[in-house]
């Protein structure tokens, strides 16, 4: 069939392909539909920015309109990649400032954007409507400032959880009284309170507000004002929920949450004092989002307000809840499909709480829909473990973090390995799971084998020996991400499953037992990697090649080693042999 | 050093197996992705499909640097870990790094601000020699084993918190600073009694050993109340 459809027709039909992957395989079906397909793709989604370069994106993808990019390895979060790494957004903007006139959405995630970054993008791009910095810092509310005042189009600022320069609470008067168009603003990272004046005249301007998190600096007495001004909110963020007890506050701020009927995901809650949570109880039975993570309230009152939510999808909460709070939660929220539990004194060995394995388990049996978890805790044992495989075989994220590390079974005194071993075994769809606890190299042969959908695994503090490493390695067919820290994994795995890193977006190993001579090896012969040697101790050259290397970073890349390497990063290539 | 990088035709027998220790481990083929944006060569990508095993080292041909034990680990050795790793740090000087395990438990900045037990200033890490002996194995194995940092409880305190052996040289004045750091009143140091536990794990009475034989055995201490 030498003329089948007309470009026309086929770009109609690709209009109704969205997901990343299903593009990338009509990309691959032959060289017109790769033509077709690159000419009308509208979003694209970076997951390393070094694996690719802002040139060879723009060059592909002409009419992109949204872009998300993803930055440091998910590691950074806990400290473990030195300052000045890289992940610097600014040359994807600059370029997307000539290519993409037209761009609308820019979504990043642990990147440093500067404020020449910000004001570069207020300037750029006449419709920008989104802005998501997730985990982002190296900006200021100057660059803020930019943004309000230049983006007429906006409609979506987030900073969720990013790192900001907070000169001043002065940027968000930067908004003119014109822009009628924010539907979402998350600013709930930023310290310094912003004009409350401000703010109130943008919610009473703003028809579309279906999202508004505050920052902590707002106070609650204030709530109410902006509550009354926008009753169609769907989700809202309180800043500090704690005051004086008076009665007049409180029936003003339980009158303005009773007239939000849309409300369906409430956050914030820092310093929540307790006898304001009635408050919030008449929108508990539509509530299917509740982030009680940063408020520090005990067992009952939570136990109180969770039974209420009939609802509930998500929760985020402090361990302050309990097993028995947990066994309330497990009765009451049958819709529940994600449970984060976090910590409330993470770095005493002793616990503070009453929260055991046995929250989890009553968790895992009551709620049929349970498929995330996040779940911090000071004992497991095996026999829990297994109960939840059994009782949860649709889990999808399983991220257990026992604090101590190599902590063994308390009940028995031996390894996790069977009790992760059921979980990949009866959990054939998780796609992300976090090991903890006393792990000996038979864990990984059973998620070598089992992990057949893994796309992210994060060890620590486990395994035996490289045998551990290559069971992941050679099995877990759907591999993406895999992060390790503190494991005796060295380099006959790696080198032995080398091909297998080509398949991955990213390794990251720190603190393990790879020589600075595999890395050369790996980094000489397999060009399509960045090997890359994080080390603060100075040059891994200036040592003999056996010298184990601190940290390891290896991902797949199109566009070469990089160039914006800082003194203590060395990119391994062809050229290492010279050195 | 040759080594052939073989491209991936799928009839090629895999016969190269993991040779370690002889366990009989096989080789598995691994299957090249093509979920990402980085597939720009059309032509290629039928053929980079499956990625055999032959593409990766031929393990009986790689020269395995000398050092290495070619056979199973036993102890982690000192040797293993890096010199000096806690020097990486990203956030601040609030944190004190240099005993700690930086990174653990994994829980974002944002949160760690928040901990009750960021309250203290030293508070702020995972610390070695925090734990038991994790149970089996070498589990509670220090990374640093010159620390001279122990972990001290007091008898009605939740918060544990640690002291810096190493700047005291008597009993008095190592009960005089834990009494203060409790924020008890320094006149009442005989109110209390000392205990520590040692290498083996017995709790003993402090000031029975020699002070420099105290410091070699010490893992933990525990402020307790003196009867009466």
């Amino acid at each position: 069939m030498a003329k089948s459809f007309p470009e026309e027709v086929l770009e109609h039909v690709f209009s109704f392909i969205t997901s990343d992957s299903d593009r990338n395989a009509v990309s691959l079906v032959c060289k017109s539909w790769y033509e077709i397909e690159r000419w009308c793709r509208k979003r694209v989604f970076v997951g390393n920015c070094y694996a690719v370069s802002p040139r060879i994106l723009t060059r592909r993808f002409p009419e992109v309109r949204s872009v998300e990019i993803k930055g440091k390895p998910h590691f950074a979060d806990f400290n473990l990649v030195p300052e000045g790494w890289g992940g610097c957004v600014y040359p994807w903007i600059s370029a997307m400032a000539g290519a993409y006139p037209w761009l609308e959405e820019i979504r990043l995630k642990r990147m440093v954007v500067s404020d020449e970054a910000l004001e570069l993008i207020s300037t750029s791009f006449c419709n920008f409507k989104v802005l998501v910095l997730s985990s982002c810092e190296g900006f200021s509310t100057d660059g803020l400032a930019s943004i309000a005042a230049n983006c007429r189009k906006l409609r979506e600022l987030d900073l969720r959880e990013s790192e900001v320069d907070d000169l001043s609470g002065h940027w968000l008067s930067h908004f003119p009284d014109t822009w009628t168009s924010l539907v979402s603003l998350n600013i709930a990272c930023l310290g310094s309170e912003v004009s409350f004046s401000a703010l109130e005249r943008l919610v009473a301007r703003s028809p579309n507000l279906r999202t508004l998190r505050l920052n902590r600096a707002v106070s609650l007495e204030k709530l109410h004002n902006l509550l009354c001004r926008a009753p169609q909110l769907v989700e809202f963020g309180t800043g500090a929920y704690s005051s004086e007890l008076r009665p007049d506050v409180f029936s003003n701020l339980a009158g303005a949450f009773s007239g939000c009927k849309q409300l369906k995901g409430l956050s914030g809650f820092w310093d929540l004092v307790p006898a304001y949570l009635p408050a919030i109880y008449l929108t508990c039975s539509g509530l299917t989002s509740l982030n009680l993570s940063y408020a520090t309230i005990q067992s009952p009152d939570l136990v109180k307000l969770v039974s209420q939510c009939r609802n509930l999808q998500r929760l985020w909460v402090l361990d302050y809840i309990e097993d028995i709070g947990l066994d309330a939660l497990a009765a009451s929220c049958k819709d529940l499909q994600e449970l984060r539990v976090f910590p409330s004194d993470p770095y005493v060995v002793d616990p503070n709480v009453s929260l055991t394995e046995r929250g989890l388990v009553a968790v895992s049996e009551g709620c049929p829909k349970l498929q995330s978890v996040l779940y911090f805790c000071r004992q497991m044992s095996n026999a829990a473990l297994v109960a939840i495989a059994r009782n949860r075989p649709n889990l999808v994220c399983f991220r257990l973090c026992i604090i101590e590390p190599r902590a063994p079974d308390y009940l028995t005194l031996e390894p996790l390995d069977a009790g992760f071993g059921a979980i990949v075994e009866h959990c054939k769809e998780l796609r992300r799971l976090s090991l903890s606890g006393l792990l000996t190299d038979r864990v990984f042969e059973y998620i070598g084998t089992r992990g057949r959908k893994l796309e992210m695994l994060s060890i620590a503090f486990a395994g035996d020996s490289d045998l551990g490493l290559h069971h992941v390695l050679s099995g877990c067919e759907s591999l993406r991400k895999l992060e390790i820290r503190d494991c005796p994994f060295g380099d006959k795995a790696l080198l032995a499953n080398a091909a297998k890193l080509e398949t991955m977006r990213s390794l990251w190993m720190s603190s393990c037992s790879v020589s600075f001579g595999a890395c050369k090896l790996l980094g000489q012969k397999l060009p399509r990697l960045n090997v890359e040697v994080i080390d603060e101790r100075g040059s891994p050259y200036s040592r003999p090649e056996s010298c184990l290397v601190e940290k390891l970073y290896i991902y797949r890349t199109v566009a070469g080693p990089r160039i914006d390497m800082p003194p203590f990063v060395w990119t391994i290539d062809e050229d290492a042999a010279l050195r | 050093m040759e080594l052939q990088l073989g491209l991936a035709l799928p009839s090629v027998p895999l016969s190269k197996g993991f040779d370690l220790n002889s366990c009989g481990y096989e080789a598995k083929e691994v299957l090249g992705g093509f979920d990402s944006i980085l597939d720009c060569n059309v032509e290629k990508s039928s053929e980079e499909k499956k990625r055999s095993f032959d593409e990766a080292f031929d393990v009986q041909s790689v020269q395995v640097p000398e050092t290495l034990p070619l056979l199973v680990w036993n102890q982690q050795t000192e040797h293993n870990y890096p010199e000096n790793s806690s020097s990486s740090i990203t956030r601040s000087d609030e944190e004190e790094e240099e005993d700690g395990i930086i990174g653990w438990p994994p829980i974002k900045y944002q949160r760690k601000k928040l901990c009750h037990g960021s309250l203290i200033r030293d508070a702020n890490c995972w610390t070695v020699g925090n734990g038991e002996s994790g149970g089996g194995g070498d589990g509670g194995h220090s990374r640093r084993s010159n620390s001279t940092y122990v972990k001290v409880k007091m008898e009605g305190v939740t918060i544990a918190r640690k002291v810096d052996l190493s700047l005291h040289h008597s009993y008095q004045t190592l009960t005089h600073t834990l009494v203060g750091m409790f924020g008890r009143c320094q006149e009442d140091v005989k109110a209390y009694k000392l205990t520590y536990q040692d290498n083996d794990g017995d709790w003993l009475l402090a000031g029975d050993v020699p002070w420099g034989t105290f410091i070699r055995s010490v893992q933990r201490l525990n402020v307790l109340n003196n009867g009466g």
